[in-house]
């Protein structure tokens, strides 16, 4: 571990990994992950083509989709919970489209997300958007309602926001998801 | 020479659409031929060997005016039969023909310099009419070929071999050195890309062969010396000592149980992870299943051996050996002596088909996988330890408590009630290119082991579903049809891939073994503990190939396999005319690759020898026995062992085999009495050639 810290990679214990995934957890990861969602998972042969065009492996997160997927298959559910790449992916899809096996890998990074909000395993930011989800309808939500008011503009943008009815549906949908049942954010 | 044998020389220059004709100014070649002498004609045309010109040929020849030709054209090696045809065709001997090459070593070698081309065609013509003046006319012999066949080794290539010519009709002595026919894949479980049982296929081609009217099986045997040539071998084989009378042995298997437990050894059927006695059965299925006594093994028991009389009991009783006693039909009776050397016989045939196949490489060489530890195993071993006819019938415990379950068995057999205390594994893993692609050991890929790796992982783990695996990978080589879907198959079943050979294992006290590795995907060292490592070995030529390839006068690659004469156009063929290869005698191969070449051998074999007869090309040396000093030099440099040294009226004289010569004339450039004349390429036609050559002009020899 001393190593580690100085920047050398652990050795990664194949052994203990499985044991975890048989002993502590009811679950595989590479199970759940295929249940939310990456159906064809298993498929991966490890090419590496997603990895070419993925705007995550180019800009140096360390758990991009091919690392990702291999993690996954031997277990490493910690490590991943720990790392935040997933909530980094831009969702362009192009590894997606590229992939010779069908993988669909950001299907697979959608499914991690999945597993980590479970986990709770995910950035404050996070938080903030979905509580403005729930709130405006918006996950970005613009904040300068002055602003709009000085050029003559409504307070808020013709959206779910401004259209009550719009705003209560939603709110009916997001009540009846999994995020109700977490209790990540307040639901009235 | 008459008027009539005077050479009329017509020459011919091929264009080759633009591949002469774009460097070489042909029709100044064409021109300067014309003035060559004896030359009567020079034609030239877009494509010489088109049907078209082969007739402007024919008809020269036809209307009596050329008696000679030459073609200047591309290369003797593709085009010289299809010109000797064209002139045989219109009535001249086919030896009055002979070829420029001024497309190989001309227009292509001097693209860029045009003129020059043209000069080194016109030398290359005028060298061909030199020669040309000086052909003879030459007739194509025949040799009487025996069509009797013998194949080497009774795996699954010789047996494939065996069963095509017996088929067509050929007699054939199917010879192996075990006591059964079956080889390597007599051993293995299942076979992949089909998981087709291993036995259920092969056994009834054993029978099937053994049975069969035109062939021989002569098993427990080996090839002692061959002499001979193509059409006419003769092969003295050993067939060994078997201390048990097969035509009396039933192959009931009584015998196999009485053996006491200190005549004992490895089984080779189980590749060591049990023993057998020193009488034994092959295997269960074994063709023929006939008893031997291995008599390294034997303990002598009742301190008698063949032909000696037994010891008696004190009431005058003979004591017998146990396997003696429980023998239904004598065939075990040590009453009469045997010869160890057994029994040399001498078999004539025209052709030999080598289907000795591989063997894989020990664990022992390999120290950084722990190889002293029973649950190292190699892929063959595994084979056995998941097959029914196995160490355990096919009950997956770790190799260590093998001993454990042959108690329990033996207790179970007895009637009495007992539990198994073996150990089941929980974690397998498998390491690849062990001894292949390793310098080593052996450079080459062994080619299957990525596919009989993932097909056991399969096996295991579709019985097994909770069994962890693991497979290490340099990278995963699955070329060949339904391949590489059987490796995607193995991923959806959840085998774990190690991307990276496996470094080390270490045996720990619990008899589990701790394995190192690098992902190069994870780009992390990992380990794990694993209860079975299984190394994917290489396969490896057999100890005794080298010597038998001598033997047969056929030679083995750099790697040890036998070499075939052409990687790609004869690759059952060797240099040895009438000696075909096929299997994994000439290189690591699975099943369905191995069965191919066998049937390729099979039909080479056939065509060669189905005529009766073969041609044998005029186109090779004579000794002129009255110049001929009996030096010896011929007959140390000929490649072929065509030549001996013979005894003609008091002196040595050599000797030139027809049949063998290839006509390579190393001997007739080294004789030093000039004794020797290679036909087609005479001393004066040769000289006549390099003097035009170098004179720049037609010169006299």
């Amino acid at each position: 571990m001393e190593l580690a810290e100085e920047g050398v990679p652990p050795v990664i214990n194949l052994t203990e990994l499985a044991e975890k995934e048989k002993e502590e957890f009811e679950e595989k990861v590479s199970e759940l992950i295929i249940e939310f969602g990456a159906e064809n998972l298993m498929a991966c042969m490890q090419c590496g083509a997603c990895a070419s065009i993925c705007p995550l492996a180019r800009t140096g997160f360390e758990w991009y989709n091919k690392k990702l997927i291999k993690a996954i298959l031997v277990g490493m559910r910690e490590e991943l919970l720990d790392d935040m790449t997933p909530w980094a992916c831009v969702a362009c899809n192009r590894c997606t489209e590229i992939c010779p096996r069908n993988v669909t890998p950001f299907e697979v990074m959608l499914a991690m997300r999945r597993l980590m909000v479970e986990d709770f395993a995910l950035p404050t930011l996070t938080i903030e958007g979905l509580r403005s989800l729930y709130e405006h309808g918006h996950a970005v939500y613009m904040t300068g309602r002055e602003a709009r008011k000085k050029v003559g503009l409504p307070e808020k943008p013709p959206t779910t926001d401004s259209d009550e009815k719009a705003l209560q549906e939603l709110k009916t949908i997001l009540k009846n998801t999994k995020l109700a049942e977490l209790g990540l954010i307040p639901m009235e | 020479m008459t008027a009539e044998d005077k050479p009329r020389i017509g020459v011919y220059i091929c264009h080759c659409g633009e591949n002469i004709a774009g460097a070489v100014d042909v029709e100044e070649v064409r021109k300067f031929a014309e003035k060559l002498p004896d030359v009567v004609v020079a034609r030239d045309y877009l494509f010489m060997c088109s049907d078209p010109g082969q007739e402007i040929i024919k008809e020269d020849i036809r209307k009596g005016l050329v008696n000679r030709v030459v073609v200047a054209a591309c290369t003797p090696r593709t085009h010289e039969p299809i010109f000797r045809k064209a002139c045989e065709d219109a009535g001249l001997n086919k030896y009055y023909f002979e070829m420029a090459n001024i497309r190989d070593q001309c227009s292509w070698a001097h693209w860029h310099e045009k003129e020059k081309a043209t000069e080194k065609a016109k030398l290359l013509v005028a060298a061909a009419v030199a020669k040309a003046r000086l052909l003879e006319p030459l007739e194509d012999r025949y040799v009487e070929l025996n069509k009797d066949v013998m194949v080497l080794g009774g795996g699954i290539a010789g047996i494939f071999a065996a069963l095509d010519l017996a088929n067509a009709g050929f007699k054939v002595y199917l010879v192996e050195k075990s006591p059964s026919i079956g080889g390597n894949m007599a051993k293995l479980d299942k076979t992949f890309p089909t998981n087709d049982c291993s036995a259920c296929i092969l056994t009834p081609l054993m029978v099937e062969v053994a049975n069969h009217p035109n062939v021989e099986l002569i098993t427990y045997a080996e090839v002692e010396s061959v002499d001979g040539t193509v059409g006419n071998f003769k092969v003295k084989v050993r067939k060994k000592q078997t201390y048990v009378d097969w035509d009396k042995c039933t192959g009931c298997g009584a015998c196999l149980n009485v053996c006491p437990p200190k005549a004992r050894v490895p089984d080779e059927y189980n590749e060591g992870l049990s023993t057998r006695g020193a009488i034994y059965i092959a295997f269960p299925q074994a063709v023929p299943k006939k008893a031997v006594i291995d008599p390294d093994a034997c303990i002598r028991c009742g301190g008698r051996w063949f032909g000696e009389e037994p010891r008696k009991t004190k009431d005058g009783k003979p004591i017998l050996a146990p396997c003696e006693k429980v023998c239904p039909t004598g065939a075990c009776s040590r009453d009469e002596p045997r010869d160890p050397n057994g029994e040399l016989i001498e078999l004539n045939v025209g052709s030999i088909i080598v289907a000795t196949g591989y063997r894989v490489m020990d664990k022992k060489h390999f120290k950084e996988y722990a190889p002293d530890s029973p649950n190292v195993i190699t892929a063959l071993q595994m084979e056995r330890l998941i097959s029914a006819t196995g160490p355990t019938e096919g009950k997956l415990i770790v190799p260590s408590d093998i001993p454990k379950y042959l108690e329990w068995k033996k207790k179970i057999e007895k009637g009495k009630e007992a539990e198994l205390e073996a150990r089941k594994p929980h974690v397998i893993t498998f390491v690849s290119c062990v001894g292949s692609r390793d310098e080593r050991y052996h450079t080459y890929c062994s080619k299957v082991c990525c596919m009989y790796m993932l097909k056991q992982a399969m096996l295991l783990k579709e019985k097994y579903p909770d069994l962890e695996i693991y497979i290490s990978f340099i990278d995963v080589r699955t070329p060949g049809k339904d391949f590489d879907e059987y490796y995607m198959r193995c991923r959806k079943l959840g085998i774990k891939i190690i991307k990276g050979k496996i470094g080390g294992v270490q045996r720990l006290p619990d008899e589990r073994l701790l394995v190192k590795g690098y992902d190069a995907e994870l780009g992390r060292p990992v380990e794990l503990i694993s209860d079975i490592v299984v190394l994917a070995t290489a396969m490896e030529p057999n100890m005794d190939l080298k010597e038998l390839a001598r033997k047969l006068g056929i030679s083995v690659g750099a790697e040890g396999f036998l070499k075939e004469r052409h990687t790609k156009l004869y690759p059952v063929d060797t240099m040895t005319e009438g000696i075909f290869i096929c299997g994994c005698a000439q290189g690591p191969k699975d099943i369905p690759d191995s069965v191919a070449q066998a049937k390729a051998a099979a039909a080479s074999a056939m065509s060669l020898l189905a005529p009766g007869k073969m041609k044998v090309e005029p186109l090779i040396s004579e000794v002129d026995q009255e110049k001929c000093i009996g030096c010896g030099i011929c007959e140390n440099l000929c490649p072929y062992g065509a030549i001996t040294l013979v005894e003609v009226n008091g002196s040595r004289k050599s000797k030139i085999n027809e049949t063998l010569c290839k006509g390579c004339g190393v001997c007739a450039a080294a004789c030093p009495s000039k004794a020797i004349t290679l036909h087609g390429f005479t001393y004066e036609q040769v000289l006549a050639q390099i003097r035009t050559i170098a004179a720049k002009k037609v010169v006299e020899v």
